[in-house]
């Protein structure tokens, strides 16, 4: 039952863990989301020391959202073209706030400023995408089937009239190729800040602010993932050492098929009722956080890492 | 002549009575010589390794009190961050907390309670007790701050939490035998004891004395594929990094396709 992690240093029951990457992997196939802001508060819970836990999950994100993208794929889900730009997008924007990171922390009181911004962005995301999933499942009872037969969806005003204008078939919106590679750099930026992938970052931009729908959102968010995730597992390696590839390989167990489950569950659902879903979830996940904060711990020590 | 009559008898009775002392003293029991051996004395981690059960057997003399100590070898510098109320409102990790000089792993058992076994000074000098290792101790903050006595007591409590550090008193069994008595103990090894050289060390105590002691040695190493792969991870870690990468990316895809009913249209 239980097994030895040579990285972290500490004996875990595989089946716990192996339970923690099956139900992570089902949130992740259902909402698109790594699913990391969920994972690694979990593995420090059952002892695993906080930078080995971010590393480690970021390693097993990189199965969940493989196995996750493919069966996006074959349902026709992906959208390859505006996940590369979002990518590359994402990899500027994550370099530049690691730089950004670095200043801060120089100048002091940076660890108060990243905790704020998490609480402040996981709260906004999630109270708008509740409020705003609520009224349009109201205004579908009202209209059902209209949106199906709308043609594809432009951006509006200054948007409309940058350059590179660019369709995107699969998410059947028309852009300027500079939006979603800004979108791409500003998530990027935040993600690199707050130490997260930036999934439940990236999930509303696209439904919001792209305006693709939220099937296609779900599985051109586990493409980007997956590379997102591949570039964090192998320089945590390389430079730090910190992940553990044995956890990782418990948890991917449970996670690959975790990831196909919510694949499926996703498609009995409508839209409106993930993205309901997805923001209550952000939204536990924020009073968790606040709670944490403004409570005395039992501990005043801890190992470094981690929020 | 009266003087001369008198030291002569009081030398005929002094060497009577050094005659009786050497002779009380050749057919008196020997002090009974203190002696510890641990089972197992090498732990290997393995794979599917969840600490260890390992028994502490040895002969004491008769009257004595017993404590068993088992603790890291060398003392070193723990690394932790603190925890506190930043700008007033939220508890965060606010900075670096060294504590200098501990051991990582410190477990005391006794046959009686320590307090009224040794004086502190006694207790000090052996370091037995959470005490003796604070004073032995420095705690250094990163803000420079002065660092209160409250401080070692989280320590302490953290520790506790790990299961590095206990105290379990009046534990140690024993038994009389021909010659003294032979005591045994079994201490459940943690997990979370890091690789490193342990030393097993019981101490006789005698009237608030310790009288004799004896050690043991304890190797803690990591040992087949637990080892492989930390040797992996740390001295070829791009391999390492891009063997996680291709397995999970594998399995990942493998499971995808397994799936292929569920998934497609």
């Amino acid at each position: 039952m239980f097994m030895y992690l040579p990285i972290a240093l500490t004996s875990v029951n595989y089946l716990v863990v192996t339970g923690l990457g099956l139900f992570v992997g089902l949130l992740s196939g259902l909402f698109g989301v790594g699913g990391g802001f969920l994972m690694t508060p979990l593995l420090m819970m059952i002892g695993i020391p906080p930078t080995i836990a971010a590393a480690t999950d970021a390693n097993q994100i990189v199965a969940a959202s493989a196995s996750g993208t493919l069966a996006h794929w074959r349902l026709g889900n992906v959208d390859v073209k505006m996940g590369l730009y979002l990518l590359v997008g994402g990899f500027l924007g994550g370099a530049g706030g690691v730089q950004l990171i670095k200043i801060l922390r120089a100048t002091g009181g940076a660890d108060f400023l990243i905790k704020i911004t998490y609480v402040v962005m996981l709260g906004l995301v999630g109270s708008f995408m509740f409020i705003e999933s609520l009224n349009a499942l109201r205004k579908s009872k009202a209209n059902a089937g209209k949106e199906s037969a709308a043609p594809a969806k432009k951006s509006g005003g200054l948007l409309s009239k940058l350059p590179m204008q660019t369709e995107f078939v699969k998410s059947g919106v028309t852009h300027s190729a500079l939006v979603p590679l800004a979108l791409g750099t500003f998530v990027g930026v935040l993600a690199a800040i707050m130490g997260v992938g930036g999934g439940f970052l990236m999930v509303p931009v696209m439904i919001y602010m792209l305006r693709m729908p939220m099937h296609v959102v779900v599985g051109t968010s586990l493409f980007q993932i997956m590379f997102t995730c591949t570039e964090v597992t192998f320089l945590q390696s390389y430079s730090n050492h910190t992940v553990d590839f044995l956890l990782a390989l418990m948890l991917l167990v449970g996670s690959v098929f975790g990831a196909q489950i919510g694949t499926i569950l996703g498609r009995k659902l409508k839209g409106d009722q993930l993205k309901i879903l997805l923001s209550v979830l952000v939204l536990a996940v924020t009073v968790k956080i606040v709670l944490e904060l403004v409570m005395e711990p039992s501990l005043l020590l801890a190992y470094a890492g981690g929020h | 002549m009266v003087p001369d009559k008198n030291i002569r008898r009081n030398g005929w009775l002094a060497l009577v009575a050094a005659a009786l002392f050497v002779l009380t003293a050749l057919s008196a029991e020997p002090a009974r010589a203190i002696t510890c051996k641990v089972t197992p004395d090498n732990i290997g981690i393995d794979l599917m390794y969840h600490g260890a059960t390992l028994t502490v057997t040895g002969e004491s003399a008769a009257g004595d009190d017993l404590i068993v100590k088992v603790s890291s070898t060398k003392y070193s510098d723990v690394h932790l961050k603190y925890k506190g109320k930043a700008s007033g409102i939220f508890w965060m990790k606010l900075g670096n907390m060294e504590y200098k000089n501990v051991p990582n792993v410190y477990m005391l058992y006794s046959t009686a309670p320590l307090n009224n076994m040794l004086d502190a000074g006694e207790r000090a000098v052996n370091q037995i007790g959470f005490d003796a290792i604070q004073a032995n101790s420095e705690m250094e903050r990163s803000d420079g701050a002065e660092v209160g006595a409250e401080w070692f007591d989280e320590f302490l409590k953290f520790k506790q939490k790990e299961k590095l550090y206990s105290i379990t008193e009046s534990t140690i069994s024993r038994k009389p035998g021909a010659n003294g008595n032979t005591f045994s103990l079994e201490v459940a090894w943690p997990f979370q004891a890091p690789p490193e050289n342990y030393t097993v060390q019981v101490l006789a105590v005698r009237d608030g004395k310790v009288v004799d002691q004896a050690s043991a040695p304890i190797t803690v190493a990591q040992a087949g594929m637990v080892k492989k792969l930390s040797g992996l991870a740390f001295n070829n870690s791009a391999v390492y990094g891009i063997m996680a990468i291709i397995i999970a990316m594998v399995a990942g895809f493998a499971v995808g396709a397994v799936f292929k009913g569920g998934g497609s249209h």
